[in-house]
C-alpha cells in the first residue's frame, strides 16, 4: 500500500463515480474492438465492456465509461453509430469532478464515522481494552488487506466498492464478536475448547456467506458493474476475514486470557 | 342422527414471537400486493395528469386505474390507445366520454384526447428508483456559492412552481445535504429528457406582474428588491371569519420595489378607472405571469391608485371547513406567491453537478437478474445450512426466516412509499447476509451440548447478536448523510432490515428452534 501511494499519491485506484466523469450505456450489440478504434484519440481515458443476457448470453449493451464532458462523448459516439442517442437506446450519467472529489472525501469520512462508533459500541459492550482493541484491528485489517490485493490486480474502486467496505464492518464483527464473546464471557471448557466452538460456528458463518456472495457474484457478473463490484470487494473481504479472526483476533485474544490468567 | 357439535377451529401451538412474525408477513404482503392482488386487476394505470388540463379539471388523478371507455371494458395499453384514437382520432367538435376508474366514473368533455400518460398495472406496489426503471435526475448547486438550508428550500419551491407551470409531471424536487454541510437541489423527472432539465435549470424563471397589456414589474433585483416572508410583522394571516360555507382566512405581505419599478406601477395606476361594482379596487387586476402563463391575478386596492410607493402590500384570502383548513390553505396560498415573486430573481447561478438520464430499457432485465442473484444465494445457503446440520426442519426455519426479512423490508418500503435503488437492493442483500449470519449463531448455541437450559443458551446467542446488532447500526448510520442522499437507500434499507431482524425474525426464529429442538 505504501509503494502504490508513494507512486500514484493516492491509496486506490478510483474509478470515474469517484473521479468524475460521463458513463454512456447503449442498449444495442456493438462491435468492441471497432468502437475502441475510433473512440482513441477522440475520448480521455476512457474504458468500455459490454453487458450480456443471463442464460443466452448474447450481448444486450455496451457501457463507455470516459472522462470527457457527456456532450462530447455523445457526439462522439453518435458519428460512430450514425444514429441519435435517445433516452430510449441509452442511458447517459455525468458526475462532476468537483462532487465526485466530494463524494470520495465524504465516503472516506463514513467509514471513519462508522469505525469511530462501532469502536465505541465495542468497547461498551466488552469493557477491556485488548480484546476490543483486537476486533477492531481484525476490521481494520480486513479492509486494508482487501485494498491492497484489489490495488495489486489494478482493480478500480467505485462507490459501490466502498459502501462493500462498509458491509465488511458488519460481516467482520459478527464474527469477531462471537468469539471474543465466548472466549471472555463463557465458563466452561477449556480455553482452547472456547475458541473451538466459536471456531466451529464463526467458520459456517463466513462460508455460508462467502458460497452466497460467490453464487451472486456469478449471476450478476456480466451485467451490474455496482452489484459486481460490491460482491468482488465482499469475497476478497471475507476471504481475509477467515485469517484475521482465525489467526491475528485468535492470538491476541490467547496471548490475552494466559497473561491474565498469570 | 345428526350431530350438531360444531368441530372448533384449532389455531396451531405457535409462540406469540411467531404469531408476531406471521401477522407482520402477511401485513407486508398485502402492503406489496395488495387486497384483492393489484395483478388481477384490469385496466389501465394513469401515472401522470398535465396540471391545469382539461383532463385535470375533469378530475382524472395519477393512480387512479381507467377500467373501460363508454361501457367497453380495457385489459391492455394497446386496447386503451385503440378506443382513445377511434373516439379522438377525427372529432369535429367537442364529445363527451365516459371513463370508467376505480375511484369514480369521469365524464370527459372536449375534442382533445385526455392529457394523461397510462402503463400497465404492476404486479405489485412496490416503487423503483430510477436508476432501475429509468428516468432523468439532476443534482443542481449554486456556482460559487455555499447556499444555506433557507436558500436552497426556496430554489426548490422556486423550482417545483416552474416545473408546475410547464406542466411536467412526476417530478420530485427535494433539497438534499452532505456530510460536508453542502446542499443541493436534487431534481427526479420520469418522463423529462436531459436537454429539458437543462434547459429548465439554467434559465432562471421569467417573472412579470401586468396590468393589462402593460408590465408593472418582472422577477430580479432590479425591479423586486426583496419580499417580505418569515417575518411576521410584514408577512401573516390577518384575519379569519366564519362564513355561511365554512371559514376564510386572509393574509397579507409586503413587496418592496425598486424605485423605477414604483414609479411605472404609479404610472399605469394613475391611467385606470375605480371598478364601478366593486369601488375598493381599481378597475383592472394585476396579472402574475411566470414563463408567459397567468399563474395568479391580484385586486388592486383604490388607494394605491397613482400613488409612487415603494412598499405594495399583497393580500389575499382562502378558504376550509374548518378555520385550521383556512388557515392552512391561506398560507400556503401566501407561500406560493411570495415564491412566485421571487422566482427569477435568485441572487445566483445554477450549476448542474450530476445528470443522470437512465434508459427504461435494461430495468426488467436488471431486476429479473437481481431475483436470480438472490433466489440462488438463498439456495446456496440452504444446500450449505442442510449440509451441516442435517435437519430438514431447521434448514428450512432458516430459509424461511430469510426470506421472510426481505419480504417485511418490501412491505415496510411499500408503507412508507420508499423508492428501491439499487443501493437498496445492496442493502437488502447485506441484511440477508447478516440474517443467516445470526440465525447461524442461534442455530449452533442452541446446539450446544452444556449444562445450561435451552432458554439459557439461546438467552447466550442474542446477546452475540444484539452486539453486532449495534455495532451495525452505527456504522450505517454516516452513509445516510454521504454523498448527497445517494448512498440514502442503502443506510435506511440495512436499518430497517436489521432492526426487523433484531426485533421480529431472530426472537420468532429462535422460538422456532426451540420447538424443533424439543421435539
Amino acid at each position: 500500500m505504501g509503494i502504490f501511494y508513494s507512486n500514484t499519491g493516492d491509496f486506490i485506484h478510483r474509478d470515474i463515480s469517484l473521479t468524475g466523469g460521463t458513463t454512456i450505456t447503449i442498449n444495442e450489440k456493438i462491435d468492441l474492438e471497432d468502437l475502441e478504434g475510433h473512440l482513441t484519440d477522440k475520448l480521455d481515458s476512457f474504458s468500455i465492456r459490454e453487458i450480456s443476457s443471463l442464460g443466452t448470453g448474447e450481448p444486450i449493451a455496451v457501457v463507455i465509461e470516459t472522462t470527457t464532458e457527456p456532450d462530447v462523448a455523445k457526439q462522439v459516439l453518435e458519428e460512430y453509430l450514425n444514429f441519435k442517442l435517445t433516452k430510449e437506446n441509452s442511458s447517459i450519467e455525468f458526475t462532476g469532478a468537483a462532487l465526485s472529489q466530494g463524494f470520495f472525501k465524504q465516503l472516506l469520512i463514513a467509514i471513519l464515522l462508522a469505525f469511530i462508533f462501532m469502536a465505541i459500541v465495542v468497547f461498551i459492550i466488552f469493557r477491556s481494552f485488548v480484546p476490543s482493541a483486537a476486533i477492531i484491528i481484525s476490521a481494520f485489517a480486513d479492509i486494508f488487506m482487501t485494498l491492497t490485493l484489489l490495488n495489486l490486480l489494478g482493480v478500480q474502486m467505485s462507490t459501490a466498492g466502498i459502501i462493500a467496505l462498509l458491509m465488511l464492518i458488519g460481516y467482520s464483527v459478527d464474527t469477531d464478536i462471537l468469539l471474543t464473546n465466548r472466549v471472555l464471557k463463557r465458563k466452561q471448557g477449556s480455553l482452547n475448547s472456547r475458541i473451538y466452538s466459536a471456531f466451529n460456528t464463526g467458520i459456517m458463518m463466513t462460508i455460508t456467506s462467502l458460497l452466497a456472495v460467490t453464487a451472486a457474484l456469478l449471476v450478476v457478473s456480466s451485467f451490474s458493474a455496482t452489484l459486481t463490484k460490491i460482491f468482488s470487494v465482499l469475497v476478497i473481504g471475507l476471504g481475509f476475514d477467515l485469517l484475521n479472526t482465525w489467526i491475528t483476533n485468535v492470538s491476541i485474544l490467547k496471548w490475552y486470557v494466559i497473561k491474565k490468567r498469570k | 342422527m345428526v350431530c350438531n357439535k360444531k368441530k372448533k377451529m384449532k389455531l396451531p401451538k405457535f409462540t406469540w414471537k411467531i404469531w408476531i412474525l406471521i401477522i407482520i408477513l402477511v401485513l407486508s404482503l398485502i402492503s406489496v400486493f395488495g387486497v384483492p392482488p393489484i395483478a388481477l386487476k384490469k385496466g389501465v394505470l394513469i401515472t401522470s395528469v398535465e396540471s391545469n388540463s382539461t383532463a385535470f379539471e375533469a378530475g382524472f388523478r395519477e393512480g387512479m386505474i381507467v377500467t373501460a371507455v363508454d361501457e367497453k371494458l380495457i385489459n391492455s395499453i394497446g386496447e386503451f390507445s385503440e378506443l382513445i384514437l377511434n373516439k379522438f382520432g377525427q372529432v369535429g367538435g367537442p364529445i363527451a366520454v365516459t371513463f370508467d376508474t376505480d375511484i369514480a366514473e369521469i365524464v370527459y368533455f372536449s375534442d382533445k384526447a385526455p392529457e394523461i400518460i397510462v402503463s400497465e398495472i404492476p404486479l405489485t406496489n412496490l416503487k423503483f428508483g430510477l436508476d432501475l426503471v429509468g428516468g432523468s435526475r439532476a443534482l443542481v448547486q449554486a456556482e460559487n456559492k455555499k447556499l444555506s438550508s433557507d436558500e436552497i428550500n426556496d430554489l426548490v419551491s422556486v423550482t417545483e412552481n416552474r416545473l408546475n407551470v410547464y406542466g411536467l409531471s412526476d417530478i420530485k424536487v427535494s433539497p438534499v445535504s452532505d456530510l460536508e454541510g453542502n446542499h443541493f437541489m436534487s431534481i427526479e423527472i420520469a418522463g423529462a429528457t436531459p436537454e429539458d432539465l437543462e434547459a429548465l435549470i439554467s434559465q432562471q424563471g421569467k417573472f412579470e406582474a401586468k396590468i393589462g397589456d402593460e408590465i408593472v414589474f418582472i422577477g430580479g433585483e432590479r425591479d423586486i428588491s426583496s419580499v417580505c416572508r418569515n417575518d411576521a410583522t410584514c408577512a401573516a394571516i390577518r384575519t379569519c371569519e366564519s362564513t355561511s360555507f365554512g371559514y376564510v382566512c386572509s393574509f397579507q405581505f409586503t413587496v418592496y420595489l425598486s424605485e423605477g419599478a414604483a414609479k411605472r406601477h404609479a404610472d399605469i395606476t394613475g391611467k385606470l378607472d375605480i371598478n364601478s361594482s366593486n369601488p375598493q379596487y381599481l378597475e383592472k387586476p394585476l396579472d402574475l405571469y411566470l414563463d408567459d402563463t397567468l399563474v395568479d391575478t391580484l385586486l388592486i386596492s383604490e388607494g394605491l391608485k397613482g400613488r409612487v410607493t415603494t412598499q405594495v402590500s399583497v393580500s389575499g384570502s382562502a378558504e376550509g371547513e374548518t378555520n385550521e383548513d383556512a388557515y392552512k390553505a391561506a398560507e400556503e396560498k401566501m407561500h406560493k406567491l411570495q415564491t412566485l415573486l421571487i422566482t427569477g430573481s435568485l441572487p445566483y447561478k445554477l450549476e448542474i453537478v450530476k445528470l443522470d438520464t437512465i434508459s427504461p430499457a435494461l430495468g426488467s432485465e436488471f431486476l429479473r437478474i437481481i431475483m436470480i442473484a438472490m433466489l440462488t444465494a438463498i439456495g446456496v445457503v440452504a444446500i450449505v445450512v442442510f449440509a451441516r446440520y442435517r435437519n430438514i426442519k431447521s434448514s428450512l426455519a432458516l430459509l424461511l426466516t430469510s426470506l421472510s426479512e426481505v419480504i417485511i423490508i418490501l412491505g415496510i418500503a411499500t408503507i412508507i412509499k420508499w423508492n428501491l435503488d439499487l443501493p437498496s437492493i445492496a442493502g437488502i442483500l447485506i441484511v440477508v447476509g447478516t440474517g443467516v449470519d445470526q440465525q447461524i449463531i442461534i442455530l449452533d448455541e442452541s446446539r450446544r451440548g452444556e449444562f445450561l437450559s435451552l432458554k439459557q443458551r439461546i438467552r447466550r446467542a442474542f446477546t452475540i447478536i444484539m452486539g453486532a446488532y449495534f455495532t451495525s447500526i452505527v456504522a450505517m448510520l454516516p452513509l445516510y448523510w454521504a454523498g448527497a442522499g445517494l448512498l440514502k437507500g442503502f443506510a435506511v434499507t440495512t436499518i430497517i432490515g436489521i432492526t426487523t431482524g433484531v426485533l421480529i425474525t431472530r426472537p420468532a426464529f429462535a422460538d422456532m428452534i426451540r420447538k424443533i429442538e424439543k421435539d
